[in-house]
């Protein structure tokens, strides 16, 4: 017997849907049109309205461009490195420092903090925090070890962006694991430790493996994340020194507002939506499969 | 002895990952004078004056303005995508409708890089002059709060018992009388909080609001960035400290009176989306 609920939508359910559908169509769909058409047209700020198709010449130059490149693996290398030491620090956290926050809960408030401060605000703050006059870091490098380096210079500029976004968003990471690591059943807990098992062999095969989808998730919205980081890094280094620090949310942002290379910003958009739905699709079918495997 | 330890590694952490904010804090207490003889954490003299500099108001800059205008960006945003994802998320968990396509996309948008959007967006807007305009701004906003409202709207209505549709249908209710009168106020967690993250989340939105904005509806994130380059001469840091707190108290307020539900819904986006 089928039940109301199984049986096909309704036209009732169909007119609640509409207004999201109208707003995803307007507000996106229409936008991805307009991508695709911009780039491969000859599009300038004055020929706005009516751009001329002319075929791949956008791509070319996006392809042919060395800083897309260079965006392309600041962004790959930074999602990476940030979302691999947000998610081990974020694991440590959560596990050594449950038994604190089970019972104090205001603790995790302290912790989430980060988390509710603007990234954009947050980079700014750290030029605050490094600068080399009113700059505590700085300060007290100079005071306890008689020496300072520039931390947004050519070289350090990457590493010190990573520990930027790592120490705001661990806390993300935290909470995640956190969540997991109490959700593993007190069961399962005291049956192993009725077999006698030690903690490091229960943390190794029966808590880790447990948590290990919660892993695999963070890491992949971290890296998300970082791949397309933006606010921070626009605010504390604009691309610079020379380039060495634009991810490609902030080659295509240059490339239209600074450049007014409309073509060239609209193809790199292109490319990275194609990528993306590409990605995540990829992703959905492989959780779908593993689902229907279970 | 293990549990000092634990207390160590916290005091380190959170220092570490709150360090900007202390500092900005401790910055933003300092007058002129002391900040170019003390850069360090400690403040010997505490006064108010960046915080009263702040709030006067200049041809320039006018943090009322910056502050109202993402209040009320962060407020269309927010009402409206749950206002648009509650009907969509009732017809995904109940009418099994779109499970397959308008959920995965939507949930999806969470993840693209929405610089993508931006350009045509930019473009469009210019058409129908919502440059610069509160309302523009907010809808864009409602795009990046879709998404989680959408996944934990979703969940809520799933855990919600057939039954008590099937009871209203016998009634002879319909699916919007059932929407309004039973499911919505048995959600009023949820929506709460999604209510409260999509605040949050508008508020610190700042790639848009660079974007989209120059004076009239410049959002407080990127308004603050104003007062780095504010005056001739160098950043007067201690009144761009005050800056950066007013602007950072409204969403962090609310996440320490709320971060219980904020924890559980973003694990929620994760987990299940």
């Amino acid at each position: 017997m089928t039940t109301i609920s199984q049986r096909a939508p309704s036209s009732e359910f169909r007119l609640l849907a509409v207004p999201l559908v109208l707003f995803l169509l307007v507000f996106l769909g229409f936008p991805a049109i307009v991508n695709l058409v911009y780039s491969v047209s000859e599009v300038s700020f004055e020929t706005l309205r009516s751009p001329d198709i002319s075929g791949f010449s956008n791509f070319a130059a996006v392809w042919n461009d060395s800083s897309f490149w260079q965006a392309s693996w600041f962004s790959f290398r930074f999602g990476l490195l940030t979302a691999v030491l947000e998610c081990s620090l974020g694991l440590f956290l959560a596990i050594f420092l449950s038994p604190l926050v089970e019972r104090r809960s205001w603790l995790m408030a302290i912790l989430m903090l980060p988390l509710m401060v603007a990234p954009a605000l947050v980079g700014l703050m750290y030029r605050l925090v490094l600068h080399e006059f009113v700059g505590p870091v700085p300060y007290y490098l100079w005071t306890w070890f008689g020496a300072s380096f520039s931390f947004l210079g050519p070289t350090s500029a990457f590493w010190t962006l990573t520990a930027v976004e790592t120490l705001q968003w661990t806390p993300f990471a935290f909470l995640l694991f956190y969540m997991a690591y109490q959700a593993i059943p007190k069961e399962i807990i005291e049956a192993s430790a009725m077999d006698g098992a030690r903690y490091r062999h229960r943390l190794c095969y029966i808590e880790l493996p447990l948590m290990a989808p919660t892993i695999v998730v963070a890491l992949l919205i971290r890296f998300i994340d970082g791949f397309r980081v933006f606010d921070n890094v626009y605010v504390l280094t604009g691309s610079g020194p020379g380039g060495s620090t634009a991810s490609l949310s902030i080659y295509i942002y240059e490339a239209f507002f600074k450049q007014g290379a409309i073509g060239k910003a609209v193809a790199a958009s292109v490319i990275l939506f194609v990528v993306s739905f590409a990605v995540l699709y990829g992703l959905n079918a492989l959780a779908a499969r593993r689902k229907g495997a279970r | 002895m293990i549990n000092a330890l634990r207390w160590i590694v916290f005091a380190i952490a959170a220092l570490a990952m709150n360090f900007p904010i202390l500092v900005t804090f401790s910055t933003s207490l300092k007058s002129a004078r002391e900040l170019s003889t003390n850069p360090g954490l400690w403040v010997y003299a505490p006064t108010l004056e960046n915080y009263a500099t702040v709030f006067t108001v200049s041809d320039r800059l006018n943090i009322f303005l910056y502050l109202m205008n993402s209040i009320a960006v962060a407020a269309l945003g927010t009402l409206l995508a749950v206002a648009l994802a509650l009907p969509a998320a009732y017809a995904i968990a109940r009418g099994k409708l779109g499970e397959r396509t308008l959920l995965p996309l939507t949930i999806n948008l969470r993840a693209v890089p929405l610089i993508i959007f931006a350009i045509p967006l930019y473009m469009m807007f210019q058409w129908l002059s919502l440059l610069d305009t509160r309302l523009g701004l907010g809808l864009i906003l409602t795009i990046v709060n879709l998404p989680l409202a959408l996944v934990i709207l979703v969940n809520a209505i799933r855990d919600l018992p057939g039954e008590l549709d099937e009871a209203a249908l016998m009634d002879g209710a319909t699916r919007f009388q059932i929407l309004a009168k039973v499911i919505a106020p048995l959600c009023r967690p949820a929506i709460v909080t999604s209510l409260i993250f999509g605040f949050i989340t508008a508020w610190n939105e700042f790639l848009f609001g660079l974007m989209l904005t120059t004076s009239k509806a410049v959002p407080i994130t990127v308004g603050a960035s104003f007062f780095f380059a504010a005056s001739g001469g160098g950043v007067q840091w201690g009144v761009a400290s005050a800056v950066m707190i007013v602007g950072a108290l409204p969403p962090v307020l609310l996440g320490l009176i709320m971060y219980r539900q904020i924890s559980g819904s973003m694990t929620a986006g994760a987990v299940k989306g």
